[in-house]
């Protein structure tokens, strides 16, 4: 027997947001044309759809700089993250003593500490790549060291009553019942991964042929060409939720055979 | 004539208990001793006193059913015997040795807990292998012995099932299989059947009592219903709390295998009207104290 569409689980998730978003741009391109708006204050979706088709070898370009510093960055975020959390569940001095500067770092407004490294490291990439690392850190090292922590008590003494070391430990049970807290701390880091490195080319400003999206948005800007700053800024947030979605299809792909997380709700 | 007789026995036998050593009583009922505790008080570190001068001894053979109300020290008790919380102060000895023996050949050691703790991430089988996976033991005879295990606990079919696809009363059988496979001596299970409902409950008692006997296990099994206590022990051992320690020593003198008629025999209202007093009784001593 057919299923009526609207009954659809998965139709009526993919549709009903689209319906919204266009109805949107249909509002905001009547807008536009009622009130007579020149494109340099706003433009409607149509010009911003016209600035993606003539200004895609640019936009592409540009996004594949941002995207590389992004992987990068989040890549380094991952492994030194994860690193961290096992230092300091090797012992709660190292926890005590160093958790709170994770802490410093992650408070700290990066637009504030962006110049200083874009002084002290040369290559541009990098530096870019340090800032979004600086950002994007912190919910892999909070989420995992939580995971790690997070073991069944009885499970543990069960392994210590078995005589079981640290190494089998660690392998065995505070890893694999680290993995769903270290998924949710991967879905928050590429996002912040991308607005790290976004931001930083903010404050860098270099131009070129590293030129990233957000100097792409910099240089619309001076320029007046408002259709394209909005080209480059639905790319940012079309990478970041694309980003995003991949991180929740990994995590329910690792996960699903047993965590709450990825287990589909029978009605 | 015969009954009566032997409910003068079981009288004698309680007042002695009341009375005596409880180690000394433990060499009449049982074997060698497997676990003696010998003076033991727990003490938290927040001042509360879990265990207080517990003396018991449990023989080779033996089932043995600590019961009590909560806060009694029981399941603290049971982890002392496991060697999972040290005691603050007397002694435990396991096979008349020191701690160091446990583990080694005959003198393996099995712990059960309240919840089935499983890992949700590992299937069924890779679950009941865990403890020959942590001692290293691998190959066709450890492969034979988890499927025995399995077997024996029912879940043959359920080898490649997530913990999460099976019933509580199917995890706690996985658990007991888990238990099963290093081949224990000495058994020790915390509440295991606590949060199943009665049927799945007396299932699994029949269960252990089969497998109980089928292995030659010695075991201490904490709960807090007197039926269950009296229907799977030799011996129940009853607490009072604050503070936790034993106050009386009940032999259940019963022929095994115990099946549904036993359950609503005379013999066994009678000796849970017998412990259930013992009960009450420690439990008003609890009261008055504190």
């Amino acid at each position: 027997m057919k299923q009526p569409l609207l009954q659809n689980e998965r139709f009526v998730q993919i549709a009903a947001p689209l319906f919204v978003g266009v109805v949107f741009l249909c509002f905001w391109e009547l807008a536009v044309r009622a009130a007579e708006l020149p494109v340099y204050i706003l433009p409607g979706p149509v010009a911003i759809a016209k600035s993606f088709v003539t200004d895609w070898a640019v936009l592409f370009h540009s996004l594949m700089m941002t995207l590389k510093v992004t992987l990068l960055a989040f890549v380094i975020a991952v492994v030194l993250g994860t690193a961290a959390s096992l230092l300091f569940v090797q012992s709660r001095w190292i926890e005590v003593s160093l958790f709170p500067y994770a802490v410093l770092m992650q408070v700290t407004p990066i637009v504030a500490i962006a110049p200083l490294i874009i002084i002290w490291v040369k290559d541009t990439t990098w530096a870019l790549t340090v800032c979004a690392v600086i950002i994007a850190i912190f919910p892999i090292i909070s989420n995992t060291t939580l995971g790690l922590r997070s073991v069944d008590p009885n499970l543990m003494s069960m392994f210590r009553m078995y005589r079981t070391g640290r190494w089998q430990q660690l392998i065995r049970l505070r890893i694999p019942s680290a993995l769903p807290y270290f998924f949710g701390g991967m879905r928050i880091s590429t996002g912040l991964a991308l607005i790290g490195a976004v931001v930083a080319e903010f404050v860098a400003g270099t131009g070129g042929s590293q030129a990233g999206l957000a100097y792409l948005i910099l240089q619309a800007g001076y320029n007046l060409n408002i259709p394209r700053m909005f080209a480059a800024l639905g790319l940012i947030t079309v990478t970041g939720i694309l980003l995003f979605a991949l991180m929740v299809w990994l995590s329910d792909r690792v996960l699903r055979n047993w965590h709450e997380s990825a287990l589909k709700v029978e009605q | 004539m015969v009954k009566q007789l032997k409910a003068i026995r079981d009288e004698v036998v309680v007042s002695m208990t009341a009375s005596t050593k409880t180690d000394d009583q433990a060499r009449a009922f049982g074997g060698r001793p497997v676990v003696e505790v010998a003076g033991v008080d727990k003490v938290y570190g927040n001042g509360t006193v879990a265990l207080k001068e517990v003396n018991l001894t449990v023989g080779e053979g033996e089932f043995v059913s600590l019961l009590g109300p909560s806060g009694c020290g029981k399941s603290t008790l049971l982890r002392v015997m496991a060697g999972l919380g040290e005691a603050s102060s007397g002694t435990v000895k396991w096979w008349e040795q020191d701690y160091q023996v446990v583990g080694q050949k005959g003198r393996k050691l099995a712990f059960v807990f309240q919840n089935a703790t499983l890992m949700p991430w590992a299937r069924v089988r890779k679950n009941v292998r865990l403890p020959l996976d942590l001692a290293h033991e691998h190959g066709e005879a450890s492969e034979a012995r988890i499927d025995q295990a399995l077997e024996m606990v029912g879940l043959s079919k359920f080898g490649n099932a997530y913990p999460r696809e099976l019933s509580g009363g199917m995890q706690m059988r996985a658990s007991i299989a888990r238990a099963m496979v290093t081949e224990p001596n000495l058994l020790l299970m915390d509440e295991p059947f606590g949060a199943l409902d009665e049927m799945t409950r007396n299932r699994l008692n029949d269960d252990v009592l089969r497998l109980w006997k089928e292995k030659g296990w010695t075991v201490v099994f904490v709960t807090h219903s007197v039926y269950e206590a009296v229907y799977l022990s030799n011996r129940v051992v009853v607490m009072a709390a604050r503070p936790g320690r034993v106050v009386e020593d009940v032999r259940i003198d019963a022929p095994y295998p115990r099946g549904a008629e036993f359950r609503v025999s005379t013999e066994f209202a009678n000796y849970c009207r017998r412990v259930s007093l013992a009960l009450e009784k420690a439990s008003a001593q609890g009261e008055e104290d504190h």
